[in-house]
């Protein structure tokens, strides 16, 4: 649209001689329309319908209900508040490692790089392998976690980290957390790197030092890597499943159920997928409102 | 030239800074250095030497941090016969590159419609392109698993990569709009004039231009899809289709529950190719990332 006003083309849907950007287009829209378009019809349409996949009753058609019900099932709110709990408190603990370590590493040039390449490690390792390792660390009987923590006294007996319902969320988030810290490295290392060596050198002519230095010289140049990357990874703590399904399957109990996992149960255990599309419509709603906010920040962000 | 000099420049100045320090930061900045290192790599480390060890080390109530007995036993038990992972991860690889080279093919048309088309709804494309990549794929499943069984669909390779170009081709289209953005127009102008049609300027001039791009953008598509555990467990139901991810789950929750040695050799093996992908691209990562995420004209 802002192209048009500035070729001036009103009249044209398409700028003669510029056929070729629509046949172009066709291919991945006509996919995306198969795979996200037809899918989100469909959401809506189920959330209307009492529809259990194997059950032999037919679906039929009952309105709100779904809606009704799911304003007074308790487990939707309750994952609704892990799921921020989970996504918030991962990415702000992962971002201030992050950050922390990309100031450590700051000057680490020449060899010293290897240090910065192997605290990026845990980025490539597959989720259902961090999924696992952690499952083994946090083992009640021969993990690790716990054999650490009874030699150092800080226990006195072995201790059910992914079984019990208080420390799954913190045990799962840890996880998590492991795995997705070297991309807030890596982005502030990007940032810290672009920081002008001129804005440093006269902090410090000034005698700015230490934690005056980070938080009033560099942590100005880091607010646009912190606004981009943790939009980012918020979005896909959000989305999240492989992890905490491959270590708690969301129990025990609700403990670890986020609406990812919560949806997954509904359609693929329970399979009632009138349901779980009610739920994924609430969501695709308040998806919308993220996004616009997302797209207002994006756009007045710092390149 | 210039470019190279600064950053040379700038580099003596850090190394300068870095080694001015008083002994006393320097000893401060060793251990946190030693301590990051730990946090990232024991877990590591723990899967490797766990890997090595004997069923019954790997259980025991007393964990060793060297394996007493060093074995390659479980990696022996992973071309064995006892579970089907070599099945796993030739579907994985089949799958992860069918996703990465349909979403390129796709991608390099529309990325280039997307930054030098003319016509209407064009900014509005690239908002929707950008809000579907946020969107909520547990909320996509069940109708496209009533969509893959009506057209008889699950359980194959197809029926999967279809699925996976849900999350693939927009972020395939939005990072190759953003390459090919960084294009300079002019490059093109000169061919428009040698009489090059659109399409060949598209293949020959700019293609060669963003190969970079093209790269980086498989990587992360392939990464993308050798994690996704969501798809391949709705979409596969014979243990033999399925990818690492979902047969390693569905494998080490039922019979082999406890075998932590044998679950950490093929988690070792699941990490390699993720790890190669990671190491080619991660010069061209951050642009890739954050490029991904900017809405800019």
């Amino acid at each position: 649209m802002v192209d048009l006003r500035k070729t001036g083309h009103r009249r044209y849907f398409v700028k003669p001689g510029h056929g070729w950007s629509i046949w172009m287009m066709i291919p991945t829209v006509a996919v995306l329309v198969i795979v996200i378009g037809y899918p989100v019809v469909r959401t809506f349409l189920l959330s209307r319908l009492k529809y259990n996949f194997i059950s032999s009753a037919p679906a039929r058609v009952v309105g709100a209900e779904n809606y009704l019900h799911l304003a007074n099932d308790p487990i939707f709110w309750q994952a609704l508040l892990n799921t921020a709990v989970y996504t918030l408190g991962s990415v702000a603990i992962a971002m201030i490692i992050g950050a922390a370590l990309s100031l450590l590493t700051e000057g680490f040039i020449g060899r010293l790089r290897v240090v910065k390449a192997l605290m990026l490690t845990p980025w490539a390792v597959p989720f259902i392998v961090v999924a696992f390792l952690f499952r083994y660390m946090f083992e009640e009987r021969s993990g690790i976690v716990n054999e650490l923590l009874l030699r150092a006294g800080l226990i006195h007996e072995h201790i059910p980290w992914l079984n019990s319902a208080m420390r799954a969320m913190p045990s799962v988030m840890l996880a998590n957390i492991w795995t997705q810290t070297p991309f807030f490295f890596l982005i502030f290392a990007a940032a810290v790197a672009g920081i002008p060596q001129e804005v440093v050198e006269s902090a410090r002519m000034d005698r700015a030092k230490g934690w005056t230095m980070i938080w009033h010289i560099k942590a100005p140049f880091m607010r646009g890597a912190a606004l981009v990357g943790g939009l980012l990874m918020v979005i896909s703590n959000f989305n999240d499943f492989a992890k905490i399904w491959a270590m708690t399957e969301g129990g025990p109990g609700y403990a670890t159920t986020t609406l990812v996992v919560y949806v997954y149960r509904m359609a693929f255990t329970s399979y009632d997928f009138g349901y779980s599309a009610t739920i994924g419509v609430v969501w695709l709603v308040f998806l919308v409102v993220f996004a616009s906010v997302y797209i207002r920040a994006m756009q007045g962000a710092p390149r | 030239m210039t470019q190279r000099r600064s950053a040379g420049a700038s580099r003596r100045r850090s190394l300068a800074r870095l080694t001015g320090r008083t002994p006393v930061e320097r000893v401060v900045i060793a251990v946190a250095v030693v301590i990051a290192l730990l946090w990232s790599l024991a877990p590591i480390y723990w899967m490797l030497i766990t890997s090595f060890k004997t069923e019954l080390e790997a259980t025991q109530l007393d964990p060793t941090l060297w394996p007493r007995h060093f074995t390659p036993e479980n990696y022996a038990k992973l071309v064995g016969q006892t579970l089907p992972f070599m099945s796993f991860l030739l579907n994985s690889v089949i799958t992860a590159f069918g996703t990465a080279l349909i979403t390129i093919a796709f991608s390099i048309f529309s990325g280039y419609s997307l930054s030098r088309g003319a016509y209407r709804l064009r900014g509005l494309m690239g908002y929707l392109i950008l809000i579907v990549r946020m969107l909520p794929l547990v909320v996509l499943i069940a109708p496209l698993y009533l969509l893959l069984l009506r057209v008889r669909l699950l359980n194959t390779y197809v029926g999967l990569i279809i699925g996976y170009t849900s999350f693939a081709l927009p972020f395939g289209a939005w990072m190759m709009k953003n390459f090919i953005d960084g294009v300079p127009k002019e490059i093109e102008e000169a061919a428009l004039v040698d009489g090059y049609t659109r399409t060949q300027i598209l293949l020959r001039v700019v293609l060669p231009l963003v190969m970079p791009g093209i790269f980086t953008t498989a990587a992360f598509v392939f990464i993308d899809s050798w994690n996704n555990l969501l798809y391949p467990l709705t979409f596969m139901n014979t243990m033999s289709k399925q990818t690492l991810p979902a047969g390693l789950l569905l494998s080490f929750t039922g019979q082999f529950k406890t075998d932590w040695g044998g679950m950490m050799a093929a988690s070792t093996v699941t990490t390699i190719p993720l790890m190669v992908a990671f190491f080619a691209i991660q010069r061209s990562m951050v642009t890739g990332l954050t490029a991904g995420a900017l809405a800019g004209e």
